[in-house]
């Protein structure tokens, strides 16, 4: 390798800059677009409180009238499906609350799931317009649940398994 | 540039830098075997998940998808973790060595490319429990959020300038971009968030998930650490010979501009 010293470049007249490499400075300004966009979608969505259906009423920033995030487990046999609406309640600690949800809900959505309703309180019923189904960091084979799905429901006690 | 290629231990032949590039590929003995090993780990993987292992009793099938979204999810962290070791090792060194500086961006690509996988993954596994491909919800948002900054951590090595001012300024955005995993791991005790928390790294050790499902997650873990394993190795070592390759051409640059002077 060549380790003499470089002679002095000529200034008066050297090139433009032969290379600027414009994709890489586009990708950092759109990266740092993007990271915006992630914390104020966060922020916007952790504005909704998130409340178990029995802080309703009770914990601050869980009352009616405002956009929420409510947790609680669909009650057995609660599920009524009429045309495009769906109406069940959802229970959690022993408190229940009536949803009513503008649509069929995805996912593994049934009786005795845990969901997730996004919404408002409206005298009493909550009116969702987004269900999530919650699940469990447990994973059982399907068909080694027979004694443990009976277990589950003996705990709870609201809820048994679905026929 | 003489204390370059000393630490550049991972690399074919530090002499091939500036000689015949074009003629040594990248592949070894080792990395062959070491390749192999990874496309058997696939094959056990795909013959666990798809065959073996049982369904879920809620997520009835889809529960395979696990076995790709929480291998990739881990080793996109240990990727990053990787580039932050090589960068400390080459901020923190006196000789400066660019080879660290390679294996830091070799391994963040490959990083991206797992955090990718566990993203598309992870929605289309949330689309069929959850009902929702895309919830603003902790673990999600700091996921994409920490995939975003590694991106831009290669948009950063790709901004110009010399070598080791690619390497100063990529190794400081990693080590400190580093700092956002813990975040993503704990997200999810730290908010109230849709997203499970963790079934096997968790502080009790009461692993609730079926005997065969565990091994299957065990044996995704092993075939997509090799393959990490290998795709480093061989990006690591094109990166060498990219930077040869650009050393080449402004020594040849050099060389003309002598001959017209002189």
């Amino acid at each position: 390798m060549d380790l003499s010293p470089r002679t002095l470049p000529d200034t008066a007249a050297s090139p433009t800059p032969s290379r600027r490499r414009w994709a890489p400075i586009v990708l950092v300004a759109l990266v740092l677009v993007a990271g915006g966009v992630i914390v104020t979608q966060f922020l916007r969505s952790a504005v909704d409180y998130y409340c178990n259906v029995d802080e309703i009423g009770r914990r601050d920033g869980c009352e009616e009238h405002r956009r929420l995030r409510v947790q609680g487990t669909v009650d057995a046999g609660s599920v009524h499906t009429d045309g495009a609406r769906t109406a069940f309640t959802i229970s959690f600690h022993g408190a229940t609350l009536p949803v009513r949800y503008d649509g069929q809900p995805g996912g593994i959505f049934e009786e005795c799931q845990p969901v997730v309703v996004h919404g408002e309180l409206v005298n009493g019923t909550f009116e969702g317009d987004r269900v999530e189904v919650k699940h469990s960091n447990e994973y059982v084979a399907e068909n080694a649940d027979r004694l443990d799905s009976g277990d589950v429901s003996a705990e709870s006690g609201t809820c048994s398994p679905p026929a | 540039m003489i204390g370059e290629h000393v630490a550049d231990t991972l690399a074919t032949e530090p002499s091939a830098a500036s000689d015949d590039v074009a003629s040594s590929g990248t592949a070894t003995r080792a990395t062959r075997l070491l390749g192999a090993a990874a496309l058997v780990g696939v094959a056990w993987l795909a013959a666990f998940g798809l065959g073996f292992s049982p369904a879920d009793r809620d997520q009835r099938e889809s529960v395979r998808i696990l076995y790709v979204h929480v291998p990739s999810a881990w080793l996109a962290y240990l990727a990053f973790v990787v580039t932050a070791v090589a960068s400390g090792l080459y901020l923190f060194r006196r000789s400066h060595a660019l080879g660290w500086d390679r294996v830091a961006g070799a391994s963040a690509e490959v990083g991206v490319l797992f955090m990718g996988i566990t993203l598309v993954s992870g929605m289309l596994w949330g689309r069929l429990t959850w009902g929702v491909f895309w919830e603003w919800d902790a673990r999600l948002t700091t996921t994409a959020f920490l995939f975003v900054t590694y991106v831009g951590y290669l948009a950063v090595r790709g901004l110009g300038g010399s070598h080791q001012q690619r390497a100063r300024r990529s190794a400081v955005l990693a080590l400190l971009a580093v700092l956002e995993i813990p975040l993503v791991h704990w997200s999810v005790r730290l908010w109230r968030s849709l997203h499970q928390e963790a079934t096997v790294l968790r502080p009790d050790g009461d692993v609730k998930m079926d005997g065969l499902m565990l091994f299957t997650l065990f044996v995704g873990i092993v075939a997509f650490t090799l393959m990490y394993a290998w795709l480093v190795v061989h990006r690591q070592r094109t990166l060498a010979a990219e930077d040869a390759a650009d050393d080449a051409g402004l020594d040849r640059a050099l060389a003309a501009r002598r001959a017209e002077v002189g």
